[in-house]
């Protein structure tokens, strides 16, 4: 199975498998940023052959940590040390050229090029020569070995995210990396694709290198990492052997003593929701991707007032197309959609807005956000219904946002950009959260936010559909949160709703099996 | 060991946008009058009185009026990310229905309402006339830049048969020209300056109208937004086609109504070929638009440093120091270390051992 550890890429690896002094240390790392302090004092040593787990809230300075490490930014305290000694590591080629690279969320690659064109860009961006048949080889054997299809010759845009990120992860192996950061870039990712990257992970470290893991699943993080570091505000609160960790210690680390009571709360549920009226009525909905097959296959559902509806899956079984023609981003190729009983059919969503709708997207960053403009600003684009701008208004609205929501960001004026990636998701889903009137489409709501957050997203949901009597249809690849929140829950696989079952009669293994089969 | 490491700004630097235009005029300055001894032995100090003077000419006024004006018509594109480069075209086009009303119609008698008439019409017609390229943009996916560029020889050439052809006049001289409007439809000159009072009060008014559109505005919001992520904009269920659209139309109406102007003011006919005829505005007015930083508080700023640099220009030009190639020396000199300016204030450099 681990052929190709054997080949080039990783033969210089294995020399440090046996020392145990560890590959990277840091130091005293302080950096802070304006109105914030990203990190405080920070130690800490990365040892060969192992993954590390690195865990936070969402805004604890998980990223600039790494970041730091990959050159990105230089800290304003403190010393990185690299295989012993002292190093400024002053850019990303520095960085690399010392075997540590950093794998982003979001994939850095460019669409018209095929895989090994962006590959070879990649390499000599970096200085490092390489043969393009060998490298087309080594593709093909890395991804087979895991087991995920991946044509080298075929452009980048015709990749699924998976791909794409699995491109990323061989980007930094061709470069010989012995410390690979990884920033969330399994985040996004469909569960079972996941393990096949931890599976990768694992025989990486077997061969000496180290990888340094970001999530914010405590459970995950648990059962994949040889060690767990914490980090609360910029500080580091603790590093933990797996052996010794229990999901409750770390929570209590992360979160602090009194929030993670929090965490059992019980849901609230809408009486009489057979009586209520149907705000989305779905009826034999196809729609075709680009130019190919359909991908939706004549799905008909309803959501009435105040009810949740669950859609569970497993990622590209069509849920994005799905969510997209009802929110008006693709036009349908057959059937019709209603919306509080205006026909709202590839009408755009200009309609669907003005019916009230919410819409929580999947890629935050292309439909949610516009990352250049201000917090206040990208409320203000959805809140503010009238011509004029009443800033003050805004001001307030997203103040108490900002506060319900506990984002971290010094003020409501600074660009969404410089935020973190869950505190990004929050600005959106609180957004949408209040704005939603008829119906809110949440498409994996809470999978870039921490516990703590992602529990009280959850709660919120429950109470626009408790309390408003809002409509919501919740699609998640997250089985959890489905069994949690919905109401009526609704199994797609290949395009098509399979199964339909009530929240309260609800057998979790016939739902897997339905989402498998 | 000692290095020198150059790290991107986490927070802007601080007077930016004031520092870099000023610095990169004060370098494009510098740059020109060094190429200019190099190559044509010109002293620097008299160079350097020679921009003074043109600081403080009169006649600076008039072109420091028209260029902000411009410089408005492409700030609102720009900040949407459309790359608007006709407004050359679009003034020219607003010049042509001015011309038409003042020459051919029964409206230009009329006192006030004549000139009124002029300045919508001019603005209607240089809307139209980027709206062609909106359009294009929004519904057929045809990028604006080429599109609106090669619009501004239409419009020159159109304006050109109509001047070589239908509308020469009768009292020409010889020249290829049309008549002179009607004396009633001409602006009123601001004492001891070149410049206009209608021009002046336009200034006045879009400058205000299109502060308050940004800065209060859905609609300058959503322009804001179609600069920086579209696909969102349409998220959120705003017609990014329209506002495509929008924002050339805005773009070409001040572009249009400035023709208008132009030639109420200072041309008072028009002549051929009508592209020798103006300074080219519609391109000196890109350069305005990015000193100014893209704020349209700083647009008067920077029309009144371009409209100095360009009368120098002109003044040696006039002197026998050099041809129109002296001018575009300048422009070019400036956007050049503006360019450089606008990278180095995203970065610091920062000495670490
Ligand atoms: N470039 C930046 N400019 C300003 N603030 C930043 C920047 N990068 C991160 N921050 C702030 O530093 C803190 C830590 O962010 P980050 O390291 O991204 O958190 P996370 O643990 O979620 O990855 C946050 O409060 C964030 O807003
Ligand atoms: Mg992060």
């Amino acid at each position: 199975m681990s052929a190709f550890l054997s080949n080039k890429v990783f033969s210089n690896i294995s020399k440090f498998s046996r020392e145990v002094k560890p590959l990277v240390s840091l130091r005293g790392i302080t950096k802070k940023f304006p109105g914030v302090v990203a990190l405080d004092n920070v130690s800490l040593d990365i040892y060969p052959g192992e993954i590390l787990a690195l865990l936070g809230e969402n805004g604890a300075g998980k990223s600039t940590l790494v970041k730091i490490l990959y050159g990105l930014y230089t800290p304003d305290k403190g010393e990185v040390i690299v295989y012993g000694e002292k190093t400024k590591i002053l850019s990303p080629r520095h960085a690399v050229s010392k075997g540590i690279v950093l794998v982003p969320q979001t994939p850095h690659l460019i669409d018209s090029l095929s895989v090994l064109e962006n590959l070879i860009i990649g390499l000599r961006e970096y200085g490092v020569f390489a043969r393009v048949d060998l490298i087309e080889d080594r593709v093909r054997e890395i991804a087979l070995s895991i087991g995920i299809e991946l044509d080298p010759r075929k452009p980048v845009a015709t990749l699924s995210y998976t791909q794409k990120q699995l491109v990323s992860i061989i980007r930094a192996l061709l470069l010989k990396a012995r410390v690979l950061l990884v920033d969330e870039a399994t985040t996004l990712l469909p569960s079972r694709e996941k393990e096949k990257f931890y599976t990768l992970f694992r025989r990486f470290t077997e061969g000496g290198g180290s990888v340094v893991l970001i999530t914010h699943k405590v459970v995950e993080a648990l059962r994949v990492a040889d060690r767990i570091a914490v980090l609360k505000s910029g500080r580091l609160v603790g590093v933990i052997d797996r052996d010794r960790a229990r999901v409750e210690d770390v929570r209590k680390l992360m979160f602090g003593k009194t929030v993670t009571n929090n965490l059992q709360v019980r849901l609230k549920r809408t009486e009489h929701i057979d009586g209520g009226k149907r705000v989305l009525e779905v009826m034999g909905l196809w729609v075709s991707r680009w130019f190919g097959d359909y991908v939706v296959r004549g799905v008909s559902l309803s959501v009435r007032r105040g009810e949740v509806v669950g859609i569970a899956g497993i990622a590209g079984n069509g849920q994005e197309e799905l969510v997209q023609a009802i929110v008006g981003l693709v036009k349908p190729v057959r059937g019709s959609i209603r919306l509080l009983g205006v026909d709202v059919t590839g009408k755009g969503v200009e309609l669907t807005r003005k019916l009230g709708l919410g819409y929580i997207p999947d890629i935050p960053m292309r439909y949610g956000v516009s990352i250049d403009n201000t917090i206040e600003e990208n409320i203000a684009a959805l809140l503010v219904r009238g011509k004029i701008i009443k800033w003050r208004r805004v001001n307030e609205f997203t103040s108490k946002l900002i506060r319900e929501y506990d984002v971290k960001a010094p003020h409501p004026r600074v660009p969404v950009k410089v935020l973190s990636g869950g505190n990004l998701m929050k600005v959106l889903v609180s957004r949408e959260l209040a704005i939603a009137r008829s119906l809110l489409v949440a498409h994996n709501p809470t999978r870039a936010l921490d516990e703590v957050s992602a529990r009280l997203v959850r709660r919120m949901i429950r109470e626009k559909a408790v309390g408003e009597g809002v409509g919501v249809l919740l699609v998640s690849e997250d089985l959890d949160e489905v069994l949690e929140l919905s109401d009526r829950i609704l199994v797609i696989n290949s395009g098509r709703i399979v199964g339909v079952f009530d929240a309260n009669r609800v057998e979790r293994e016939r739902i897997e099996e339905l989402m498998v089969a | 060991m000692v290095y020198l490491v150059v790290l991107r700004r986490t927070k802007p630097l601080p007077y930016a946008s004031i520092l870099v235009p000023v610095i990169s005029i004060l370098l494009g300055v510098l740059l020109s009058s060094i190429i200019l001894y190099l190559l044509a032995s010109i002293p620097p100090l008299a160079l350097f009185n020679l921009i003074v003077r043109s600081f403080t000419s009169p006649t600076v006024l008039k072109d420091t009026l028209i260029l902000t004006l411009i410089g408005l018509s492409l700030v609102i594109a720009f900040k949407a990310s459309i790359w608007n480069i006709g407004a050359e075209g679009q003034f020219h086009m607003g010049m042509l229905v001015a011309t038409w009303i003042a020459l051919f119609t029964p409206i230009a008698s009329i006192p006030v309402l004549a000139k009124i008439t002029c300045i919508l019409a001019g603005a209607v017609a240089g809307a139209l006339w980027a709206i062609l390229a909106g359009v294009l943009r929004a519904y057929v996916g045809l990028d604006e830049v080429p599109v609106t560029l090669m619009l501004n020889y239409v419009a020159y050439y159109v304006l050109d048969v109509l001047v070589y052809g239908p509308w020469r006049g009768r009292f020409t001289y010889g020249y290829i020209r049309t008549d002179e409007i009607p004396e009633n439809l001409w602006l009123t000159l601001i004492p001891g300056t070149t410049a206009h009072v209608e021009v002046l009060a336009t200034v006045l008014i879009v400058g205000l109208a299109i502060w308050f559109m940004f800065k209060y505005t859905i609609v300058g919001l959503r322009l804001r937004i179609l600069g920086s992520n579209p696909e969102f904009l349409r998220a959120s269920g705003v017609n990014v086609k329209h506002m495509v659209v929008l924002a050339l139309g805005l773009s070409g109406a001040i572009a249009g109504m400035v023709g208008a102007l132009y030639l109420l003011g200072d041309t008072h006919r028009v002549s051929y070929p009508v592209e020798a005829q103006t300074a080219g505005y519609g391109y000196l007015g890109i350069l305005v638009a990015w000193l100014s930083m893209l704020d349209v508080r700083g647009l008067p700023l920077a029309a009144y440093v371009v409209s100095s640099l360009r009368v120098t220009g002109i003044t040696m030009q006039i002197a026998g120091l050099g041809g129109t190639a002296i001018v575009f020396l300048f422009m070019g000199s400036v956007l050049l270390t503006y360019t450089v300016a606008k990278v180095f204030s995203e970065y610091t450099i920062v000495i670490r051992r």
